[in-house]
């Protein structure tokens, strides 16, 4: 009885175009924290083989140094001095394979073939677990570590093109790799398997004991110093770190920095368009206030009777406040309707290009949600009940 | 609620004129009690609505107290006021205050379904008192005023209450039906044991008041 008098006036384009503001404006907010949270593990994440608190060192090239052909290797006493550091917790070298190597692919009856050199790190700083990394010479499988850029690679640039199968890192791993090892007048034919993917090194990994076997076999004379080091600091964002590189015209290979600005980047973007859907979020609940203010206004008489026959104000104000926060909650649920939808679409592009990536969850951005629709309710709630007491002390 | 006091009240647009006034309300000390039926005589612009406005809680623009059984009524929150309008005070409007958009039935029942004081039955008896039987589900908008205010009556009887005020009760209704009104209006009264307050400017409701009281 009290909705048949109450919804007088009610206005209806008024209160569509704030259910589609509102919309507009919840649904950006949502799928820019749910795209931030869905993106940016690609650029943060612990890759689980290769640990973030390891650094990678090398000497730097420049154009006099390799025309003078000054040695870009690092000496034991560069080695021992980068151990004596206060921020070191150990250190490791590269050892770099001294032969030839080829490796082959077949993938569906296509085969690709490739030189190609290994490296080795110790194996402690290797966060597999020891029996996969590991070779056993009568066993003549060799595990290898990838970059996970040239799997990116592979999926992104050749296997669209060629029309070829993506692949995920599980089958990679599946995918028999032939071996051709020479020098030294021997060849040794060997199987590779990829067992992980780092997005730390930037080199074909091999474990320690295989590269040890391969050298001593293939290239026994030659022994070079290292010309990159792997480093595990205490606390890899330590300035002392960047100052002692600098000073000793060392270079980081800084994926995490790169990361850094990325993720950076992203945050930026990810903030601009936040603020904008709150922005819209804000000025549609000013709509959906100035038109219950002005639904308000047109049927000040009928409140003003209702509050004199004993009605309070409470019970006056309660349709005005059941409606806003009925239209508000619709605009939540399909605005995280929309949501699921949008982002299934975005994700199949994300995993088309990574892979790796784990879908995030959704509680941050509906909890967001909740958020946004709690607090605009509260606002309209507290607005509608001042208007109605104003009214019953009749002031306009 | 007993009693209903005003200690040298007197609206403040009466400011300035209090010599020109003859009142025996404004500026005096006046009880009313519960129980008794009061008609209150005036000529247009003495303030009588204004008066109905300050005991309803309406409007506050006096000065000088007002008191419902000693308690001033100007301390009272809007909670109070509100089961005031609900418990105490039964008010026929002179502008009746009607929603022109509901039927006669809708607009006792808006009153009604909070107060839950009548049946259903109970209250098509009086609109069949009232002879307006027929206009139950016809809109207010549609009625004439004489008929707007016998629905007006049946809306403030809707309740309970210590006192029925009625702001010109019977300016629009023949004798027959003002006869029909002060009778319901009499025996609801007698039944809760509550006092009235009617005013006129010119015909009176008959009625055996206790006092007359000249504005």
């Amino acid at each position: 009885m009290i909705w048949k008098l109450l919804r007088q006036h009610i206005s209806v384009s008024q209160f569509v175009g704030f259910f589609t503001a509102n919309l507009v404006g919840m649904l950006i907010v949502l799928i820019s924290i749910q795209f931030y949270r869905d993106v940016i593990p690609v650029f943060t994440e612990d890759d689980g083989l290769i640990s973030r608190t390891y650094l990678i060192l090398s000497k730097k090239i420049t154009a006099v140094s390799s025309l003078m052909g000054e040695a870009n290797t690092f000496s034991e006493n560069d080695i021992e001095d980068i151990r004596a550091q206060r921020f070191t917790r150990k250190v490791g070298v590269f050892t770099a394979s001294q032969y030839k190597v080829y490796a082959s692919l077949g993938v569906g009856g296509l085969s690709f073939g490739t030189d190609m050199f290994f490296e080795s790190v110790p194996s402690d700083f290797v966060d597999t677990d020891a029996s996969s990394w590991h070779f056993n010479p009568s066993g003549r499988e060799v595990p290898i570590i990838l970059p996970r850029s040239y799997l990116a690679i592979y999926n992104f640039g050749f296997a669209q093109s060629q029309s070829l199968p993506r692949l995920t890192e599980g089958v990679v791993g599946m995918i028999p790799m032939d071996i051709r090892l020479s020098g030294n007048g021997q060849e040794e034919r060997l199987k590779g398997r990829v067992i992980g993917f780092s997005s730390r090194l930037n080199t074909i990994l091999v474990p320690e004991d295989f590269m040890e076997w391969s050298n001593s076999r293939l290239a026994p004379d030659s022994d070079t110093a290292p010309t990159r080091l792997i480093i595990e600091v205490t606390n890899p964002t330590d300035h002392d770190i960047a100052r002692y590189i600098g000073e000793r015209g060392y270079e980081m290979e800084n994926d995490q920095l790169e990361a850094g600005r990325l993720t950076y980047f992203l945050k930026i973007v990810t903030g601009i368009v936040l603020a904008i859907g709150l922005l819209i979020s804000i000025l549609s609940f000013y709509i959906l206030m100035l038109s219950v203010y002005l639904l308000l206004q047109k049927n000040t008489t009928k409140l003003e009777n209702l509050l004199l026959i004993g009605y309070s104000p409470a019970r006056v104000s309660r349709p005005y406040q059941l409606l806003t926060v009925a239209m508000n909650l619709l605009v939540l649920v399909i605005a995280i309707a929309l949501l699921l939808w949008i982002r299934s679409q975005y994700m199949n592009l994300l995993w088309s290009m990574f892979p790796q990536i784990q879908e995030a969850s959704l509680f941050t951005s509906v909890m967001s949600g909740c958020a946004i629709f709690t607090l605009v309710s509260i606002f309209n709630i507290i607005a509608i009940r001042r208007r109605v007491n104003a009214i019953w002390r009749h002031k306009e | 609620m007993n009693t209903i006091t005003l200690k040298n009240v007197l609206p403040r647009v009466f400011s300035g004129r209090e010599n020109e006034l003859t009142s025996e309300i404004w500026l005096r000390d006046v009880e009313f009690q519960r129980g008794k039926k009061y008609l209150i005589e005036a000529a247009s612009g003495t303030g009588k609505s204004s008066l109905l406005a300050f005991l309803i809680g309406y409007r506050h623009d006096y000065d000088g107290t007002i008191c419902f059984d000693g308690r001033d009524i100007s301390t009272l929150s809007t909670a109070e006021w509100v089961e005031l309008r609900q418990r105490s005070l039964a008010l026929l409007f002179q502008e009746l205050r009607l929603f022109p958009e509901l039927t006669a039935w809708e607009n006792v029942e808006v009153k009604n379904s909070l107060t839950g004081f009548k049946d259903m039955n109970s209250v098509s008896r009086w609109f069949e008192a009232f002879g307006i039987a027929d206009k139950k589900d016809v809109k207010i908008g549609k009625m004439s005023f004489g008929q707007q205010q016998r629905v007006a009556m049946i809306r403030a009887l809707a309740q309970p209450f210590d006192f029925l005020l009625a702001d010109e009760p019977i300016s629009h209704l023949d004798e027959s039906n003002s006869r029909v009104m002060a009778e319901i209006m009499q025996e609801e009264a007698r039944a809760q044991g509550a006092g009235i307050i009617v005013t006129s400017i010119g015909k009176h409701m008959e009625m055996d008041y206790d006092f007359r009281i000249k504005m």
